[in-house]
């Protein structure tokens, strides 16, 4: 739905109305026993994410994000299962540029002991703070981080199994799972390994990719985390030789009003030379990707109002440094438009913990000194329940 | 006579049993919930112990549940108070907690271990 830039500007005061009464209303509301019997919830859970975007000097989006439905079903308390489907962009024809109906995780979990619990299905890969912590009201930002989006392909689902567990008297937690690999063929310069991902949808596995994830949390408010992943990923154009490598780490730290967030992540593709030309020789474009992309960011968030339920705002500020044009193969030149970082300041209110009002703005620089700066308003409206 | 022998006998075990018998103080123990985990997520308790879990949430409803330990309760969204469980301590070994309403992606993961050490085990450690 788009929208002239005569009627943003309206919409836009629509939304931000609507998102005061939102909080309004339950703060006026004191009476507690207008919460007795809350929360309801029937057997599905799930979370919503409403957006609007405005780039600069652009049109404004109204865009219904994420509609997700989580099912779940213990058969004994040791065997269970979880499903998560999800609705991207609220329409689907077919393309992935109208939307997208995924079938995100469904998996049953074989709980044996704390240190050695087994999952088989369609589950997430264990890596990076957004992969597998990812309902709105988790995170800051109306988007999620850019490093979790172009670096780390969130919201990265793939067909497999594996072993979970805690060990260290549960100081320590991993995941290790061995899914089916990434697509090479589908790897662009912008995106880096994002559209390589088969998704559980008939995936080749010729070769197996392995990932694994180790948290520690032996501090109240501390959660360091490091994952991997490899895997051989030219399953469809066997002559090459494209292996990718993974590696990231993480850190979450929440003391009184204060939260602090770094992640950082790499990685880097094996053949590149002869998978441009491949590609090239295939679509007549030579596509350009890089053996190596990185990125990081850094995120600090203060609880500004904590005064208890729906008296409760979080002020944050967001420093992004992505670039999936990071190495090149020799030969190749790397577009510099694709080296970019991101500062974003905004806010979250919580008229109720499930419940998350955003807005943020956005600068998206590049390096490219042809590209200009990218600036973008958002607003957002995210639940779970 | 006999009868009134009997009755002093009982009496007299009951006011020693009542005098020496302290009631025990309830140990507190403060947990705190979050997606997706539970902070201590290891607990230990020596046998005879009665404790009171004490269980706050960060951000959404989660549960709390003692497998085989009979407690099972709800933990209320952040800034809406604590749920309280009581466990006694009776039979040493390791009980494992856990979240028994789904709170998100990594529900799963979700769980904890109560120990129970064994009452020379625990006083030796003492």
């Amino acid at each position: 739905m788009r929208f002239e830039r005569s009627e943003c500007c309206r919409v836009a005061a629509i939304l931000v109305c609507a998102f005061l009464v939102t909080g309004i209303a339950p703060a006026a509301a004191q009476d507690t026993n207008a919460d007795a019997g809350y929360p309801t919830t029937g057997p599905l859970s799930g979370y919503m994410d409403f957006h609007f975007n405005k780039p600069d000097k652009q049109d404004g989006v109204l865009d219904f994000h994420r509609f997700v439905l989580l099912m779940s079903h213990s058969f004994s308390p040791r065997l269970r299962f979880v499903g998560e489907l999800e609705l991207e962009h609220a329409f689907v024809e077919g393309l992935e540029e109208s939307g997208e109906l995924e079938l995100e995780q469904a998996y049953v979990d074989f709980l044996l002991s704390s240190g050695l619990n087994v999952r088989a299905g369609m589950v997430l890969v264990p890596i990076g703070i957004i992969n597998e912590r990812h309902e709105p009201p988790v995170y800051n930002g109306v988007e999620r981080p850019f490093v979790d989006t172009v670096i780390i392909p969130s919201t990265w689902f793939e067909a497999g199994a594996g072993l979970h567990g805690t060990f260290a008297g549960n100081r320590l937690r991993y995941r290790a799972y061995v899914l089916a690999p990434l697509n090479a063929l589908e790897f662009s310069a912008d995106e880096g390994i994002r559209g390589g991902r088969q998704k559980g949808a008939e995936a080749d596995v010729r070769n197996v990719a392995f990932a694994g994830r180790l948290e520690f949390r032996g501090v109240r408010g501390l959660t360091l985390g490091a994952s991997a992943w490899s895997g051989e990923s030219s399953f469809a154009a066997p002559r090459l030789d494209t292996g990718v490598r993974i590696g990231e780490v993480d850190a979450r730290y929440r003391h009184d009003r204060l939260e602090l967030r770094a992640q950082f992540a790499n990685v880097t593709i094996g053949d590149t030379l002869r998978l441009n030309d491949a590609i090239g020789r295939l679509t007549g474009i030579s596509p350009n990707i890089a053996r190596g992309l990185r990125g990081f960011y850094t995120e600090a968030g203060y609880r500004i109002w904590n005064a208890g339920v729906s008296r409760d705002l979080v002020g944050f500020v967001r420093y992004e440094n992505f670039d999936t044009q990071h190495r090149m193969a020799a030969g190749l030149l790397p577009l510099k438009q694709f080296d970019r970082d991101a500062v974003v300041v905004g806010a979250t209110y919580y008229p109720d913990p499930d419940i998350a009002v955003k807005a943020d703005y956005v600068w998206v620089r590049n390096q490219s000194g042809i590209v200009p700066t990218r600036r973008t308003l958002n607003i957002g409206l995210g639940w779970w329940f | 006579m006999k009868p009134l022998l009997i009755a002093l006998v009982l009496l007299s075990n009951v006011v020693v049993h009542g005098s020496s018998a302290q009631p025990a103080a309830t140990k507190v123990i403060e947990i705190t919930a979050e997606r997706f985990e539970f902070f201590p997520a290891e607990i230990t308790i020596d046998q005879g112990e009665d404790v009171e879990l004490r269980i706050t949430s960060e951000d959404t409803v989660h549960g709390f549940r003692i497998v085989g330990g009979g407690v099972s309760v709800a933990v209320p969204k952040r800034g809406r108070g604590a749920a309280v469980a009581k466990f006694s301590a009776t039979t040493p070994g390791r009980y494992r907690f856990e979240c028994h309403r789904m709170c998100g992606a990594g529900h799963n993961f979700m769980r904890g271990t109560i120990i129970v050490r064994a009452q020379s085990t625990g006083a030796a450690a003492k």
